[in-house]
């Protein structure tokens, strides 16, 4: 391998470097990854950042992500517009955020995120159904999943405002020690 | 536009001082601020949810507000278009605006005077978009480059020190990443992930673990043992230092894995946030997702039916079911203890009358027959006794499983130490060692033998034969017990045979691929969420303490007490092994050069006082840490009553304003001069001198409203 690459300058290389968790062959095995995606549409040459975008219905088929409950989600939260076509840099934050080395307030605040399907800073009651209709793909009622939701708020809202706020989420994150294992993505 | 500069500002007072701590983000620390900043958090709330009353101008809005997350800026994009404008007064030149933001500068602020290891470490931990990420560090390299310059002085020095730092941290990437590609087996563990989830996957990483641990001890064998007597046949008594070396590897992992248990337990939230992302598997996330359906109903059905107090007699019968499994699952194991005794001490007397090679496996293979057949019938013990929650059944499980292997090894280290060490035998420690070995040999054939043939039966069983079984599921708490159990066998024997961690090593080796096989074809995933972290504490736990410690003590009694053959091994001709380190350092105070040495041996190592104070001060601090957290405790329950409470201010103030604005539209729109009174009057909340902005605000968000209306 060595230091034979010509897919980034050395300053772009040492740029990832610092602002994700990848080491250097981390990085050209991501890059490498996200252009088996869409080989026609990304370059072998990022020296002059060109500005690629590849769409969700891409990002959604690879084979870590394709059978996600959430991976709509994912690619909506970490794409530049929220739409979930996802350019070089975001794939590595994703990836990044996701790797094991990623600390615990991080993923946390990425989770919330990813959880909070419409976007308002809050968990809500709406958002909780959306999410364990995702995760249970139809197998209890309706009045289970709202019982569920209920119990939810019960346990975690911490002001009693009837939603999740980012606090709260992160206190009952800290209760929650399997959290930083299972919200793991390896690539 | 005046009221925006007012909601920025009370932001920013609030900012002001969670992006000092920014670099140390322990919830503690924030939550301490955050009581000093009382009235401010009330403000920004109740400014918030007149936004969020106020739909329509909120609906244009995104997430740029950043009126929520404190402690990271949410406005990030703004935020950082606006701090590369702001930073013209700082010099740079970037196309200028007028408007100015205190956000993104004090960040840049705080991360200036970071040393560069914990710039990046801040830099990667903030939730930014790349761009931002590589902007920020543009900017803040920038910043430190000319600020670098400006101190022309300590110039010399601090370039010095910088170009060291960058080339220890490049070599230190360079390291991690030559450790990184060596790294075993990333592959396989992802398709274990990717089908089992991380419960499973957390049993093969600590046989990884193993692996590599015992990798470590035996390249440190063979060096300072293995290779001395190759070379020149001394007494070397450095084999100590890997046990030594490892004491604190193990601390580490047991402090970063400890959990601080809260007070209540938050089952379900657990199950709904906690989702297995590392399965990838498509019929794999279905189960899983079929899983979570049964066990939130279950979840579901507990909270339903209240607790029925049971009535005394069924508490009795309950008592006495089980005291009766426990005695009998002790007097089993001590009834197998027994009999390992007594057949350890009759074979000894066989094998001296006769000498059938096969003979000498007949201990071994009691042993492991025992190992396999007594943990069965622990866990039927479960049709007996009944559990309220099924997490104490499986801990009484581990623990019955836990005694009985430590009452045999413990068996039979007694007996290799008080009968074959002082039956006079000629190299008593080569036997010992001979019967560790067979024992690990006879251990591992047991279980490949289990892999392929046991595990592969019961599948046939299951899918054929009685399908109401199934397929049976991966049972993590016995086989990581069994690991334990042979590595704690490899210590007892690296001090009778140092090959030891060698021949573990391949066992090791064999052993993940047999698993892995045997998984992959007769398994299913799990069907109830297996807390992975807390059971990994708790054998790392176990690995240390009964296990690690009790090596040590049998070294200790071997070392101390016991006298070591007259013709074999370094030791040889010695009253007591530990004699050779007193004649070594008699050696040794003879030459001058190495008297330090001497004097560390007399007056630390060799005196009382000395550990006397050590253990004093390692208990303070013990003392010191847990008053912390108690201290903490204290903190996090008021802190969490004063959260409930501003929450319930925050709905009194709704209920107010909506009263209010209901006043206002009954009322005729033109007469804001009314409204501004009725406001001042009912300004009587504890708003302060925020009073004024709070009404500009709502005037300002009545007058959007107006026009639509």
């Amino acid at each position: 391998m060595g230091n034979k690459q010509t897919v980034f300058t050395h300053e772009q290389l040492e740029a990832y470097q610092d602002c994700t968790f990848f080491t250097r062959k981390e990085i050209m095995r991501v890059f490498y990854r996200y252009q088996d995606l869409a080989p026609q549409l990304v370059p072998l040459d990022y020296t002059t950042c060109p500005d690629v975008k590849v769409p969700y219905e891409l990002i959604g088929s690879m084979p870590e992500l394709k059978d996600n409950p959430f991976r709509q989600r994912i690619a909506q939260v970490f794409s530049e517009d929220g739409d979930g076509h996802m350019t070089l840099d975001n794939f590595l934050d994703m990836f990044s955020v996701m790797s094991e080395m990623a600390p615990r307030d991080l993923k946390a605040y990425y989770a919330f995120k990813i959880y909070d399907f419409n976007n308002d800073d809050y968990i809500c009651a709406w958002d909780l159904e959306q999410t364990v209709t995702k995760l249970t793909r139809g197998e209890l009622s309706a009045e289970e999943v709202s019982l569920v939701c209920e119990k939810v708020l019960d346990e975690a809202d911490g002001d009693h405002d009837g939603r999740l706020s980012l606090e709260d989420f992160q206190n009952m994150i800290l209760r929650a020690p399997d959290f930083l294992s299972t919200f793991h993505i390896r690539i | 536009m005046l009221s925006d500069d007012h909601v920025n500002e009370i932001i920013i007072q609030v900012e002001n001082v969670s992006s000092g701590v920014q670099s140390h983000p322990s919830s503690n620390q924030i939550f301490q601020e955050k009581v000093l900043l009382d009235s401010s958090i009330n403000m920004v709330s109740s400014i918030s949810d007149i936004d969020v009353i106020d739909s329509q101008t909120v609906s244009k809005r995104n997430d740029q507000k950043g009126n929520q997350v404190l402690r990271f800026s949410t406005s990030l994009n703004e935020s950082m278009s606006q701090t590369l404008h702001s930073l013209e007064c700082m010099g740079i030149d970037t196309p200028g605006s007028s408007h100015e933001t205190v956000q993104g500068q004090k960040l840049i602020a705080s991360l200036i005077p970071m040393t560069s290891r914990d710039r990046i470490k801040a830099i990667r931990n903030q939730p930014r978009t790349m761009e931002e990420k590589r902007n920020l560090r543009k900017i803040v390299d920038k910043e430190k480059s000319k600020q670098t310059h400006r101190i022309l002085q300590l110039n010399c020095c601090i370039q010095c020190l910088n170009s060291i730092s960058r080339a220890y941290r490049r070599s230190k990437n360079s390291l991690s990443e030559i450790l990184n590609s060596i790294s075993l087996w990333q592959k396989t563990l992802k398709i274990i992930g990717g089908k089992f989830g991380t419960s499973v996957l957390s049993y093969f990483n600590f046989l990884r673990w193993l692996l590599k641990f015992n990798i470590f001890s035996f390249i440190l064998n063979f060096s300072f043992i293995i290779i001395p007597q190759f070379t020149v046949a001394e007494k070397n008594t450095l084999q100590f230092t890997g046990l030594e070396f490892f004491t604190g590897v193990m601390a580490k992992y047991f402090r970063n894995n400890f959990i601080n248990p809260h007070i209540y337990s938050g089952g379900i939230t657990k199950l709904i946030f906690c989702w297995d992302f590392t399965v990838t598997q498509e019929k794999a996330v279905k189960l899983k997702q079929k899983n979570l359906s049964t066990e939130i109903r279950e979840n579901l059905s507990e909270l339903r039916q209240e607790n029925s107090k049971l009535t005394f007699n069924q508490q009795l019968t309950r008592f006495s079911a089980y005291m009766v499994a426990w005695v009998v699952s002790t007097g089993v194991a001590i009834a197998c203890c027994a009999a390992v005794y007594y057949l350890a001490e009759y074979n000894l007397e066989f094998l001296k009358t006769h000498s059938n090679p096969g003979a000498v496996l007949l201990l071994p293979f009691v042993v492991s027959c025992i190992n396999l057949a007594v943990p069965c019938i622990y866990s039927t013990f479960r049709l007996v006794e009944r559990y309220e929650m099924p997490r104490h059944e499986v801990y009484v499980l581990l623990i019955r499983n836990i005694f009985l292997k430590i009452s045999i090894i413990g068996i039979l280290c007694y007996y290799w130490l008080n009968t074959v060490a002082l039956s006079g035998e000629e190299c008593w420690e080569t036997l010992i060692g001979q019967d560790i070995y067979r024992l690990l040999l006879m251990d591992f054939v047991f279980s490949l033998v289990n892999s392929f043939l046991g595990e592969f039966l019961r599948r046939i069983i299951g899918m054929q034969l009685i399908t109401s079984l199934g397929l049976q599921e991966f049972d993590i708490a016995r086989n990581v017990l069994e690991l334990i159990y042979a590595q704690t066998l490899v210590w007892i024997g690296i001090f009778f045979c140092p090959l030891l961690p060698f021949i573990q090593m391949i066992m090791l080796f064999i052993m993940f691929y047999s698993k892995n096989i045997s998984l992959m074809m007769n398994f299913q995933p799990p069907s109830k969420a297996w807390r992975a972290s807390q059971m990994m504490t708790f054998f790392i736990f176990l690995l240390f303490f009964p296990s690690f410690t009790g090596v040590l003590c049998t070294l200790a009694i071997t070392i101390w007490r016991l006298k070591p053959s007259a013709d074999c091994g370094p030791f040889r001709g010695l009253p007591l092994f530990i004699h050779s380190i007193y004649s070594w350092i008699d050696t040794l105070s003879t030459r001058p050069g190495y008297l330090w040495v001497v004097w560390i041996y007399r007056n630390l190592i060799g005196s009382v006082h000395f550990f006397f104070i050590l253990t004093l001060i390692v208990l303070i601090i013990t003392y010191l840490y847990w008053q912390i957290t108690e201290g903490r405790k204290i903190m996090i329950r008021l802190l969490h009553e004063q959260i409930i409470n501003e929450g319930k201010d925050k709905m009194f103030l709704i209920e107010k304003l909506i009263k209010l604005q209901d006043m206002e539209k009954k009322a005729n729109p033109s007469s804001l001069v009314l409204e501004r009174r009725e406001v001042e009057q009912q300004g009587s909340l504890h708003l302060g001198e925020h009073d004024g902005s709070l009404d500009l605000r709502f005037r300002r968000s009545v007058q959007e409203g107006n026009p639509r209306a």
